[in-house]
């Protein structure tokens, strides 16, 4: 701000006010991904939708079977909690959620689930010791808390290792 | 019949991590005056720009729309497209069509990206939906990890393996005036003791984040022979852009999901009647962000049958003096402006057609060159190159 040199002038008196106004996102989840919402957090249940057609069942759940290109309607099937590793990693550099400006807490594993109804879902493993992780290990979902949950595929917390 | 597409001229900027010298405009303005000299041009003689970046990565909305004067495409046609990683290569097939099409004799296409502005991993990350996999992501390293893990297990291929091809790719590096990353690496040694980002990559085994800019005239054959006398023909190209990937990048053993690599080269392979690809292409410039990747990409390719990538690697057939060379000019793990790094996969490639590559030019006479780009969860642009039509 330019002063003015003279003091004999009136001096504007200048007020700095700071205030944040954070740009709210805000998502539509729609209908068929809303029903895997509402079935995580009501009944911790993994839900999907089947194709009329080709009876694949669609992961997300989706409103149009992308191969047989047609609608795919709400044939609703409960999935198993319970899957194989078939690739995972850790992250050692640190990474940031820009969807929410916040650092990912990201304190376990990432890997890629095949659960035993045939899709693939991308989440974390509760085992961190490099050494127990493998390929092909058996893994079941743990769920948050009743009152933690409401966020979709998030209210699993992670994947347990399971011996069978 | 469709226009004959011909490459006039290449010009790339000297990619760097940052440049803290220039605006983003004023860096896509060295390339263009580079291509527009090769081809002895003036940017009069263009009748169309198109650009491509990854929109977000500046952290600005629509980064050509500052860009118009210093790209020479003030009140011309053409726009920009942004197909994640693909994008520079969907504006070389955009550019060809459009030219092909017989809608402009001449055209300038250009690939860029200023990653000192923006962050590149965040932006990444923020292309998947909030309301679906929340906090379960890692950005584009986290998966080629994941894919690297998976070869490694699965192919036979060792560490020693991938540190060969690091050691391959900064040896064209070196070669390489534009090339970003000059690390002058002697021993497989130097990179295995690199440190893990995301394991099981090292920092020596992932891409970098780079700046830079690559743009190339493209005109039609009765243009083409006037303007250089050594056009490069763009002979086919080749998109898949399908539904995302959701196996991951790693053979699906539930078989519903297909490598879009697999679907794109059996598509521009068969019209162009290539059956033993690493008999029928010279070489290739290929995409990939990681040593690893790039031994995968050997076999989705076709260059060789599945679990063999790392033995093209241990016999030494993609080297610069080998067989067939595959990114001589020390490819994306080297320089990583992604826009433009597909362009530039391209831009090479026809160097190496036209004998021009300088200090990395291949050893065998290059007739024909493949360019390949990678890119969302399993998106493939392919770019045939050849010397003669």
């Amino acid at each position: 701000m330019r002063q003015s040199a003279k003091k004999t002038e009136k001096q504007q008196e200048y007020i700095s006010i700071r205030f944040d106004a954070p740009r709210k996102y805000r998502w539509s989840t729609g209908k068929w991904i809303g029903r895997t919402y509402l079935e995580a957090k009501e009944n911790k249940k993994i839900v999907a939708n089947r194709c009329p057609q080709c009876r694949e069942v669609l992961w997300p759940p989706m409103q149009v079977c992308g191969r047989c290109k047609v609608e795919a309607g709400e044939d609703w099937v409960e999935l198993a909690q319970t899957g194989t590793v078939m690739q995972y990693t850790y992250l050692v550099y640190p990474l940031w959620d820009p969807h929410y400006g916040e650092k990912f807490a990201n304190p376990y594993p990432n890997a890629m689930i095949l659960l035993d109804d045939g899709v693939y879902i991308r989440h974390f493993l509760e085992e961190t010791d490099p050494k127990k992780l493998k390929a092909g290990m058996r893994v079941r979902a743990v769920w948050r808390e009743d009152a933690e949950r409401g966020e979709g595929t998030a209210d699993i917390k992670y994947f347990r290792t399971i011996e069978e | 019949m469709p226009n004959r597409v011909a490459i006039v001229g290449i010009g790339q900027t000297r990619h760097r991590s940052t440049r803290r010298d220039v605006t983003l405009p004023e860096m896509i303005n060295e390339a263009v005056r580079e291509a527009l000299a090769d081809a002895d041009l003036t940017i009069r003689d263009i009748e169309a720009v198109f650009t491509s970046s990854m929109e977000t990565f500046e952290g600005i909305y629509l980064p050509d729309h500052g860009a118009a004067a210093e790209i020479g495409a003030f009140m011309k046609p053409g726009f920009k497209v942004c197909t994640g990683g693909t994008s520079g290569a969907s504006v070389v097939v955009e550019g060809f069509c459009m030219v092909a099409a017989g809608l402009y004799d001449t055209a300038l296409v250009i690939g860029f990206e200023k990653q000192d502005c923006g962050e590149t991993t965040a932006a990444i990350t923020a292309a998947t939906t909030p309301v679906w996999g929340k906090g379960a992501v890692t950005g584009a390293i986290g998966e080629f990890a994941k894919q690297a893990l998976s070869y490694m297990e699965t192919s036979g291929a060792k560490e020693e393996h991938a540190a060969r091809v690091r050691l391959k790719a900064d040896r064209g590096a070196c070669r390489n005036e534009y090339a970003h990353l000059k690390l002058g690496l002697q021993t497989i040694e130097e990179v295995l003791k690199s440190d893990y980002l995301v394991w099981p990559l090292r920092f020596l085994d992932f891409c970098p984040q780079s700046s830079g800019a690559c743009a190339l005239v493209f005109a039609t054959e009765n243009r083409a022979r006037k303007i250089h006398r050594k056009p490069v023909w763009i002979a086919d190209v080749e998109v898949v852009h399908q539904e995302p990937f959701r196996a991951g990048t790693f053979g699906d053993p539930t078989g519903k999901e297909a490598y879009s690599q697999h679907v794109a080269c059996e598509r521009l392979y068969k019209r162009n009647g290539i059956t033993h690809p690493r008999r029928d292409i010279d070489m290739a410039e290929v995409y990939e962000p990681s040593n690893w990747e790039e031994m995968s990409l050997y076999e989705h390719l076709h260059f060789c049958g599945k679990n063999e990538g790392w033995k093209l690697v241990e016999k030494g057939i993609t080297e610069m003096d080998g067989e067939f060379p595959v990114n001589p000019s020390g490819g994306v793990i080297a320089t990583n402006p992604i826009g433009a790094t597909p362009t530039i996969r391209v831009a090479e490639a026809a160097l190496q057609i036209r004998g021009d590559a300088g200090e990395h030019q291949v050893a065998k006479d290059v007739k024909s060159a493949l360019a390949t780009a990678l890119g969302g969860p399993n998106w493939t642009v392919l770019t045939l190159l050849k010397r003669t039509l």
